[in-house]
């Protein structure tokens, strides 16, 4: 791809196709910031880190000095909080998972975060199809290895010819097709609605984009983590 | 040239037909379902937002063919 781009930059292109392109293109490839000892550091990384340490910091001050009666208001915030994500997740993969539920719950709002972060100016590390690939491994890892946990080496692979022998192929093609599916949708569904809304922007600059930009980068982008994390555990459920 | 592929990239983009189309069906009987039965809301939404998340993932699909259309050919 980056190969690509020099071609691309290389060669006089007048027309608005090649605009349209070489700006598409600008978008999709992830920017290296600095270096560490010849490893590039991409964009995303560093905004995850930025979104990592919001998290923390939130995180430590809502459980500072934590009691057991006697809350203050700011230990019943954590705690609502706490128990309407674990409840919400519990409730979509199930009380015998209960063990991913931490997971889940953490994906889900680096995803939330993350999506919505394009509102404060930085670039959603979403829109970089490497962050949702990472997300989209780990998650078929997981599902995987919850399925191997639960009926052994031996059944995992018994299942695979099920409901009927013929349909294995299909089965052992749903391990690539459904991290490729998460992947997508999600690098899509981001990517999508920031092109939308560029596009928004250049026809009409003013009050136009306002109930626009609610609707995708806020809704869109919640929607988009909760399903990401709704499917992970609907295939763990079924695993 | 680039009329080409701008066409290309517009077939591609077609697939959303059959997204919304689903996605409609779907948005409907959920809410026949809710008017029938309101004490199932939870369920059906949970249902609702699945079978819209896996509908919707066809016209993404067919977007971000569109894209690499015009990113790679254009």
């Amino acid at each position: 791809m980056i190969k690509y781009r020099r071609i691309l930059g290389e060669s006089e292109r007048g027309d608005n196709m090649g605009d349209l392109a070489t700006k598409l293109q600008e978008e999709l490839t992830c920017e290296t910031v600095f270096k560490i000892g010849g490893i590039g550091i991409a964009e995303s990384t560093v905004i995850t880190w930025v979104i990592m340490a919001v998290l923390l910091l939130f995180a430590i001050l809502m459980t500072r000095n934590l009691k057991v009666d006697h809350i203050s208001k700011r230990q019943a915030a954590a705690e609502f909080i706490v128990v309407k994500l674990n409840s919400m997740v519990e409730g979509m993969i199930g009380k015998e998972n209960r063990k991913f539920v931490p997971y889940l719950i953490t994906v889900l709002l680096y995803i939330g975060v993350s999506n919505v972060i394009g509102l404060f100016g930085l670039k959603p590390p979403t829109k970089d199809l490497n962050v949702t690939a990472a997300l989209s491994i780990m998650s078929i890892i997981l599902i995987e290895a919850a399925g191997i946990q639960k009926r052994g080496v031996k059944g995992w692979c018994k299942n695979f010819a099920e409901p009927i022998a013929i349909v294995a192929p299909i089965n052992v093609l749903e391990i690539f097709i459904r991290p490729l599916s998460l992947c997508m949708r999600l690098f899509g569904n981001v990517l999508g609605a920031f092109v939308i809304m560029e596009l928004i922007k250049q026809l009409v600059p003013v009050v136009l984009p306002l109930p626009f930009s609610f609707y995708f980068d806020i809704f869109d982008g919640l929607i988009q983590a909760y399903v990401f994390v709704f499917l992970t555990s609907l295939f763990i459920k079924e695993a | 040239m680039s009329t080409l592929i701008a066409i290309g990239a517009g077939i591609a983009v077609l697939t959303g037909i059959g997204a919304g189309i689903g996605i409609g069906i779907a948005t409907g009987k959920a809410t026949d379902a809710v008017a029938r039965q309101p004490e199932a809301e939870g369920k059906i939404t949970k249902l609702l937002l699945l079978g819209c998340a896996l509908a919707e993932a066809t016209a993404i699909y067919g977007f971000v063919i569109a894209l690499l259309c015009i990113m790679f050919l254009g």
